[in-house]
């Protein structure tokens, strides 16, 4: 071993850096912003479509817009963007990235007939997008823990819970952002708390199951990652709170909504990050836990 | 039949003739002329379009076994490739198909096929394959796919001038690999060993079909300790992500009942 306090050849990175641009975490946001209002829009179809109508019409406004949003910016981050419909060439179970390739690819279309018909297609579209949004809001994390950047790795299985919960919160924040009923104001308002809490649980154990191994835990200590965490944690727990007490105040439901936003949104970007600091640091992926 | 490389670092002179070999063969456009101050390491790391890297490892540690002018010091010289994996990182990723594994057991990227999402880049313990960011594609070592093809062996091994490169079948190259050792070992050189030699040295990869012969720890020649394709770990991810999908359904219906009970 050379003499130099820490192991490693000039400190250069083992492993290369992610090359995705800031479209992949935008992706994160949107696509599991549009699944979970796929979901909540499938659900309160199934409850009681009468009271819910603007509700549903809302849910599935936002997941058709997501949806085909989340797809484009995709896209624009491939290197060779022509070659798109390549990733529908095989299915492989392997690779998450194929996975929700094939999600998106069938959650899309169904997302964006619910959002223009009406009746029985509209609905049957409907319920499909809302079955097949619900792992949209979830595979992103899993795609991020089947890579060799050591805190993504070591994030693990807590990582999934945690992006389920923001993509939740993201819907959640966007629709009390809009027009809604007594009794779907309601309803949002206790799928918004419900989310807020679980996402400001579920970020702490990520941030904990990251830190049991020291050097690399220290990536989310990484100037990026580090703020956009704490404005995460800072922004969700206030929501959170906000979205508890609004009440009838229609302004305070837009600013529960709009710090929920931001919350959810600063997460997903800050995990990214991190992920970017810790396949620089050598000494993560030493140290990584086999 | 399984092909590979057994690269011996003790025989390695640190010539960069494989690095050359490499690029002339596969066409490869040169990195830009830079000096890193990195001992004569000025090639950095394997990419998109460097898939033979000579490390200069400057050692204040002795070689048991030797004796030098230098006294305490040592030269360690290493020529890195592409590991070609048992269980292929890269290969398990790509969502294409674009990644595929050869009839010589070699991990290849089909150009026409990769449509650069960059998620190989990131599943491969090693940071061995890269996206060019000039054409938006995935480039690694192929093994010299068409060489091998025609029955000949890769560039990097053929210009080798000390057969510290050596190639051919695998079965080959353990036996000759583990008598190298022993070899090393009479001669008192006790430290040589083998990294991913097999799925018993190495059980996150399976072993390697391109292994070497070091002797320092694998984090002096900047490999990983213990590397791990993704795909090992990643099951708990998926349960994990199924019970919050549950979650999140339950949630939202029981959401929606509750504002309709009002």
């Amino acid at each position: 071993m050379s003499s130099g306090s820490e192991p490693g050849y000039y400190n250069r990175p083992v492993l290369k850096e992610p090359v995705w641009i800031w479209a992949v975490p935008a992706y994160f946001v949107v696509g599991g912003a549009a699944g979970a209002a796929a979901a909540l829009g499938a659900a309160a179809e199934i409850a009681d479509r009468e009271s819910f109508g603007g509700l549903i019409k809302t849910c599935r406004r936002i997941a058709a817009t997501g949806l085909v949003v989340g797809s484009a910016l995709l896209i624009y981050d491939l290197g060779r963007p022509g070659r798109f419909f390549n990733m529908l060439r095989v299915f492989r179970p392997t690779s998450p990235l194929n996975v929700g390739s094939w999600l998106l690819a069938a959650a899309t279309p169904c997302a964006a007939l619910s959002a223009v018909s009406e009746g029985s297609i509209g609905q049957l579209a409907g319920l499909s997008a809302g079955a097949l949004g619900l792992p949209i809001t979830g595979y992103t994390a899993v795609l991020l823990a089947n890579t060799a950047v050591p805190v993504w790795q070591e994030m693990g299985a807590a990582l999934p819970a945690s992006f389920v919960a923001s993509a939740a919160v993201s819907a959640a924040s966007l629709l009390e952002m809009t027009e809604l009923s007594e009794e779907e104001a309601i309803a949002v308002r206790v799928f918004a708390v419900t989310s807020k809490c679980c996402e400001s649980i579920a970020a702490t154990v990520v941030e904990r199951r990251a830190r049991a191994v020291p050097e690399v835990g220290r990536a989310l200590d990484s100037p990026r990652a580090k703020g956009l965490l704490s404005l995460a944690r800072i922004s969700v727990g206030v929501a959170a709170v906000m979205s508890l007490v609004s009440g009838k105040s229609r302004a305070g439901r837009r600013a529960a909504g709009l710090l929920g936003t931001i919350g959810a949104a600063a997460h997903k970007f800050g995990v990214f990050y991190a992920g970017e600091a810790s396949a620089r640091d050598p000494q993560a992926t030493f140290a990584q836990r086999s | 039949m399984a092909k590979g490389f057994f690269t011996d670092t003790t025989v390695c002179i640190g010539c960069k003739a494989c690095e050359v070999a490499c690029k002339q063969w596969n066409q490869l456009p040169d990195d830009g002329l830079i000096f890193t101050g990195m001992s004569y390491d000025n090639t950095v790391e394997l990419s998109a379009t460097t898939w033979r890297h000579v490390e200069f490892i400057e050692r204040p540690v002795a070689l048991s076994g030797q004796e030098t002018g230098l006294g305490q010091f040592s030269w360690l010289l290493m020529s890195d490739v592409c590991k070609h994996c048992q269980r292929a990182g890269c290969l398990e990723a790509c969502p294409t198909g674009a990644i595929v594994r050869t009839e010589f057991d070699s991990v290849y990227v089909q150009p026409d096929i990769c449509n650069g999402c960059g998620y190989c880049v990131v599943g491969c313990p090693f940071g061995v394959i890269d996206r060019n960011e000039e054409d938006g594609r995935a480039w690694k070592c192929t093994l010299c796919y068409d060489r091998l093809q025609d029955g000949m062996e890769p560039a990097c091994a053929k210009a080798c001038p000390t057969d510290s490169i050596v190639f051919g079948e695998l079965d080959d190259l353990k036996q000759q690999a583990h008598d190298r050792v022993e070899t090393l070992h009479e001669r008192g050189m006790t430290e040589a060993y083998l990294y991913g030699v097999d799925e018993a040295s190495q059980p996150g990869t399976e072993g390697l079909n391109a292994f070497f012969l070091l002797v320092d720890e694998p984090e002096v020649y900047n490999l990983p300790p213990d590397p791990v394709v993704p795909t090992k770990k990643v099951g708990r991810a998926w349960s994990s992500m199924a019970a919050a999908c549950l979650a999140l359904a339950a949630g939202a219906v029981a959401s929606v009942v509750a504002g309709r009970s009002r």
